[in-house]
């Protein structure tokens, strides 16, 4: 391979290597993706009424006359854990 | 995660947490040291089963009275033992008559609020491939999770915004705190110089860049590129999408088990309505120091 062509081998390469993230996101990517990391509000666990305050479920519990169900993590059960 | 795709996708515990009892969802690491009414009623509670040394975790299943008497505890996962737990607790349960409990003056450091006349932005993340195939029902869960979180925005950002700016704090909270793997559990957050690179850029109403996160031994990073839309109207931020996605590598001490090498990995923002409930969980970064997390 001449010089000429090495060097234009070299920038393909290197355009493809740096295209993983140069190249940004698509509209349309952006539009597939947005819509798909969205948390489906049917999932069972979405649909029980968590509260989210102890003392707001003590409160409840009191007026309904039933138990507490504390469901007590490290990090906060709703977010990542 | 896991308690999500197991104990809580049992029909039966679904059904009996909806009518039977009252269900509340917490991060014990606020409770067990928080010096307020709340504080004192989580420690009475789980200072009766096994977990009652406060300095460490008491993470679990927790069933009480409304005057604070244990009823049951399990930290296992799956749906027999708690649905047990939970009948023979409903079997002997009568109703006490216990007061309710005055909230007072509340610990301020464990009752973080959304700041006023900012906002709350859903932020979900997911892998989008690299898992090796398993069999492993666990691991499946872990696998196909997708995480959520908060991004709190001040007023001072918000009102940015609305004039068409990205105040560089909003830019480095994103990074900072929000571009980061939480699909298996608690992450680490990425310290300020370990943002290597961050161009985010608002222009018309499009939020667009790339962003270079990475440790300084190079064994957890994430490339990414930005793209997003800002919309507003009287005034307020009325739409607020972005999505990053790239290449992330490595994992953390809570977050075992990442795909081997580089994975994709996406994380989604859209402004929150307040009709979700987890609107008001406070963002896993401000844990014991908001104000570190909101200034930047």
């Amino acid at each position: 391979m001449n010089f000429p062509g090495f060097v234009s081998a070299l920038c393909l390469a290197f355009s493809a290597v740096s295209g993983l993230f140069a190249e940004g996101l698509s509209e349309a990517e952006f539009q597939r993706l947005h819509k798909k990391l969205q948390v489906s509000g049917e999932k069972p666990w979405r649909t029980i009424p968590w509260k989210i305050s102890l003392l707001d479920a003590q409160r409840a519990a009191v007026s309904e006359k039933k138990p507490i169900f504390i469901w007590a993590m490290d990090g906060h059960p709703l977010g990542c854990t | 995660m896991l308690d999500r795709e197991s104990t809580f996708k049992d029909p039966e515990i679904v059904r009996l947490l909806k009518s039977r009892f009252i269900p509340v969802a917490i991060d014990q690491a606020y409770q067990r040291r928080q010096k307020d009414a709340e504080g004192e009623f989580y420690r009475k509670i789980a200072g009766q089963g096994p977990r009652n040394n406060f300095q460490g975790t008491t993470q679990g299943l927790y069933l009480a009275t409304a005057g604070g008497k244990l009823l049951g505890f399990n930290n296992n996962r799956g749906g027999d033992r708690i649905r047990r737990m939970m009948k023979k607790a409903l079997e002997g349960f009568r109703a006490s008559g216990a007061a309710v409990i005055e909230r007072g003056k509340v610990d301020a450091r464990y009752n973080p609020s959304s700041p006023e006349g900012g906002m709350v932005v859903r932020v979900q993340s997911k892998i989008l491939g690299g898992y090796e195939e398993t069999t492993d029902r666990w691991r499946k869960i872990f696998q196909g999770s997708l995480s959520r979180d908060n991004l709190w925005v001040t007023k001072a950002e918000h009102d940015a915004l609305v004039a068409g700016r990205l105040l560089p704090t909003l830019k480095k909270r994103i990074a900072r705190y929000h571009l980061v793997d939480n699909t298996r559990g608690e992450p680490p957050m990425w310290k300020a110089d370990e943002i290597r690179s961050l161009e985010l850029s608002l222009e018309d109403g499009r939020l667009s860049g790339t962003v270079h996160l990475e440790t300084t031994n190079g064994k957890r990073g994430y490339k990414a590129s930005l793209l997003g839309r800002v919309e507003k109207k009287n005034g307020r931020v009325v739409r607020f999408d972005l999505v990053a996605r790239g290449e992330f590598w490595g994992e953390g001490t809570y977050t075992r088990g990442a795909p081997k090498g580089r994975f994709p990995l996406a994380a989604s923002f859209t402004l929150a309505d307040g009709s979700d409930i987890a609107d008001g969980v406070p963002p896993q970064g401000s844990r014991g120091w908001v104000r570190g997390y909101l200034r930047q």
